[in-house]
């Protein structure tokens, strides 16, 4: 069974970017758009084995989207991991207090965000 | 694993290209209202998405720049600083800059350095109070793998207790230390473990010392812990197995910055600022008083104006997917009804001849929603276009010294995406026109009983198969007495013309026309409002104006909702078919004997309620055998094009219907009166008629049969 990702962020490029490099490497992608879009995904039967999330976004954004993950039974050891700018230190110690595994930094190339997603999700 | 991304730029610069629209409009709204934090969250999250986008993309300087431009919105979004005319002025001049940016990374052309780095300066320095931030340049060189050097590290770890909170998994590090090396667990700490009571199964009580045989670097190690690092106590220790230390390793001449720096001379921060203050040019210059800041900006303008022509865009469109879902779902039922028509095709038998009417009604069903449906994919609103005036407008009554209030509504209004793209341009010159000409100064509009400020609306509906763009003004009204005389002057009407108001108001469209007094910046130059009628007409759409003096003057554009499809009107020449464009039909009458006249030189007119038109029998134009030659038994189809009516006469009317067109110079030659050609009902071709063309044919037809 290959491993679900919920991919949030409220870019289309770089969700599609995202969701790309993840499916090419064997992983089943599901998108959302926002944080309450994602909610809204895994209320609706998606057990993601990991959520990539972006943390700017309208409706809900990334560190509400962390805490609500971590609220629910099914996915608090979920691994999650932020998309974040090099400039967002405070930002990477809200996600974490709120429950983040861990960050990918922006700019990033598929090697580099694979190399990361490998650190936090078993094979 | 190498996936190459690359193919999602389009999708970036398209995203782009939203994202630089909503700041814009985000802008110019805030200076209405400057404390909406809605507001300033979107324009914030416009500029983050195209800076962050654009890193993974490599394009370095639009995310470097856009990161400045970020930084300011982030104080003002925080309230650290007030929204002002000039600040709002300097992020306006900066997305303008930021755009540029993003075409050049799009056209491979360099980007304005200077320009880019004056405002990146002015952004920075806008940022009160704030340390501006020098962003350190990431290097992307990849750390060299020279180093074959065996390294034996001892790692003491105490994980945070709330590990299991957050998704980790301490065996997952000891995994990932061991695809660096040879690990070996050399003691577990568990005194950190709670009595059975207080113990909490989902807290991490436990700590490692590891061992780490590896030729990976000490940061390379460290990076495992990245995640856990603020947390964790953790301590590294380094024995390398042999030789000197990892770090003496180097090859290549250094720097000499890096060189000061380690033989201690100058620290890392001093040899940063000295980079810091290397310049360019116009820098030099502004801090010399040679020039001023707005000269040089002036003057980066002029050199970025002056580049040389983009590379052509591929274009693509962006699709909501439930059109296209809604598309898949009729593409079945389409496929449903063939296998129904099939099966009864098998083994039909005239009995069934109504199940057969039934479903062919089916098909023709299926086919048509399906052509809607399509159509509709390359439909996008228009608010697409209306975008940039809010823009435009703040820029013109800026320079006029106008006050002007623009109103946009029917932005939802959909049309073809090539329509769109072609009316920017007419729009704007006439948004330009009515702001420049139409709209009177504040004193003026005093003195005239109106408020200070003038309004100019935009406006877009539907209207039958057409959509109709209004541009409205309140202003002054076009000028009867000025525009005849002018006209006169020019030579495009004779003093003794008796015009109606509609064909007075024509007359601005005609090349070189200007009435305004003197040329401003802005219009009066002349040249705009002949290529407006030239750009709407090529569209197939037409240009009214409705005006009245001292109220205001109405332009409306008519246009086709799509290029490829319109509604015609099928009629019979002889034994040949001919489509009529339906919106150039004003009329179709079968007239009296009385009303035919014959004027030596000028051929034949028919008198239309008091008006005399030129009679044109298709049959002359294009050489055929007409069943009828006698125009009271035949039909006159009255139509129009550009305020000018010609009675075309023809055998009869066969009906209405939507033909696709083709082209005739792609498949054929171009020929005058004939805008192309259609495939009918039964398979013969049908020439769509040019009322343009064949008004021409008119006036010229007769001279050379003269």
């Amino acid at each position: 069974m290959p491993k679900t990702v919920l991919v949030v962020d409220d870019s289309p490029t770089m969700r599609q970017m995202v969701a790309f490099t993840l499916s090419s490497a064997g992983y089943q992608v599901v998108e959302a758009g926002n944080g309450k879009e994602a909610v809204g995904k895994v209320n609706g039967g998606t057990k993601p084995d990991l959520v990539v999330t972006d943390l700017n976004m309208p409706e809900m954004d990334g560190i509400s989207l962390i805490k609500e993950i971590r609220k629910m039974p099914a996915l608090k050891f979920t691994p999650i991991l932020m998309l974040t700018t090099e400039a967002s230190d405070d930002k990477k110690k809200a996600g974490q207090a709120a429950g983040a595994t861990g960050w990918i930094v922006k700019p990033f190339n598929p090697e580099q965000m694979m190399a990361v997603i490998k650190k936090v999700l078993p094979a | 694993m190498s996936t190459d991304l690359s193919h999602f730029k389009d999708a970036f610069f398209e995203e782009s290209q939203e994202h630089l629209t909503t700041i814009e409009e985000g802008l110019l709204q805030l200076e209405q209202r400057p404390g909406d934090i809605d507001l300033l969250n979107r324009i914030f999250r416009g500029a983050h998405s195209i800076k962050g986008n654009s890193g993974m993309f490599g394009f370095t300087a639009v995310s470097q720049f856009t990161h400045k431009m970020e930084s300011v919105l982030d104080q003002l979004r925080s309230s650290q600083m007030v929204v002002t005319v000039e600040v709002t002025d300097l992020l306006l001049q900066s997305l303008d800059c930021l755009k540029a940016l993003i075409d050049c990374a799009k056209s491979g052309e360099a980007p304005n350095d200077e320009l880019v780095s004056a405002l990146g300066a002015r952004l920075e320095a806008c940022q009160n109070g704030a340390t501006p931030t020098k962003t350190v340049a990431v290097t992307a060189a990849p750390v060299p793998s020279h180093a074959t050097q065996e390294h034996h590290y001892t790692i003491t770890w105490g994980p945070p207790q709330y590990l299991f909170q957050r998704g980790l998994d301490p065996a997952q590090f000891i995994k990932e230390l061991g695809e660096l090396g040879r690990v070996k667990i050399a003691s577990l700490d568990t005194s950190r473990l709670p009595g059975l009571k207080e113990l909490d199964p989902e807290q991490c009580y436990l700590g490692w010392t590891l061992e780490v045989e590896t030729v990976k670097e000490l940061k390379v190690i460290e990076a495992v812990f990245d995640f856990v690092r603020d947390d964790s106590t953790l301590t590294i220790v380094d024995r390398p197995t042999s030789g000197a230390p990892a770090s003496a390793m180097s090859d290549g001449p250094k720097p000499l910055g890096e060189i000061l720096v380690e033989s201690g001379i100058v620290s890392q921060s001093e040899l940063n600022q000295a980079l810091s203050q290397q310049k360019r040019v116009g820098e030099i210059l502004v801090e010399q008083k040679a020039a001023t800041l707005e000269q040089i900006s002036e003057a980066l303008k002029k050199q970025s104006d002056n580049a040389p022509a983009k590379k052509a865009e591929t274009p693509s469109i962006r699709v909501d997917t439930v059109k296209i879902d809604r598309l898949i779902n009729l593409v079945g039922e389409l496929v449903i009804t063939q296998s129904m028509l099939s099966d009864l095709g098998s083994r039909f038998e005239m009995s069934q001849l109504p199940v057969l009417l039934e479903r062919v009604a089916q098909l023709e069903r299926n086919t048509r929603e399906i052509q809607e449906r399509v159509m509709g994919i390359r439909m996008v609103p228009i608010g697409n276009a209306f975008s940039r005036f809010p823009r435009l407008v703040r820029d013109l009554s800026g320079k006029a010294g106008k006050k002007i209030h623009l109103i946009l509504s029917g932005e939802e209004t959909e049309l073809d995406k090539t329509v769109i793209e072609s009316i920017g341009d007419p729009l704007t010159h006439l948004v330009r026109n009515s702001a420049d000409h139409g709209l009177e100064t504040p004193a003026e509009r005093l003195a005239a009983g109106k408020p200070e400020q003038g309004i100019i609306r935009l406006n877009a509906f539907h209207e039958g198969g057409n959509i109709c763009i209004t541009v409205e003004d309140d202003g002054r009204g076009l000028n009867r007495e000025k525009i005849l005389a002018k006209g006169v002057k020019q030579g495009l009407i004779a003093e003794s013309d008796k015009l109606s108001d509609e064909q007075i108001w024509m007359l601005i469209f005609k090349p070189g026309f200007s009435t305004a007094d003197k040329v401003t910046d802005v219009s009066g130059r002349g040249v705009g409002m002949d290529v407006v009628k030239r750009n709407i007409e090529g569209l197939g759409g037409t240009v009214s104006i409705k005006t009245t003096a001292g109220k205001g003057t109405t332009f409306t554009l008519k246009l086709p909702l799509t290029l490829a499809i319109i509604e015609g009107m099928t009629v019979r020449v002889g034994k040949d078919t001919y489509i009529v464009p339906l919106l150039s039909i004003l009329e179709s009458i079968q007239p009296k004997r009385e009303m035919i006249k014959t004027i030596v030189g000028k051929g034949e007119l028919v008198n239309v309620r008091g008006i005399y038109l030129p009679l044109m029998r298709l049959y002359d134009v294009f050489r055929l055998e007409p069943e009828l030659s006698d125009p009271t038994k035949a039909i006159l189809l009255i139509l129009e094009t550009e305020g000018e009516r010609v009675a075309v006469m023809v055998d009869e009317i066969l009906g209405q219907q939507q033909v696709v067109i083709k082209s005739m110079e792609q498949n054929f030659r171009k020929i005058e009166g004939v805008a192309g050609a259609t495939i009918l009902g039964d398979g013969t071709v049908g020439f769509i008629l040019d009322v343009r063309g064949l008004l021409n044919i008119s006036r010229n037809g007769t001279a050379q049969a003269a």
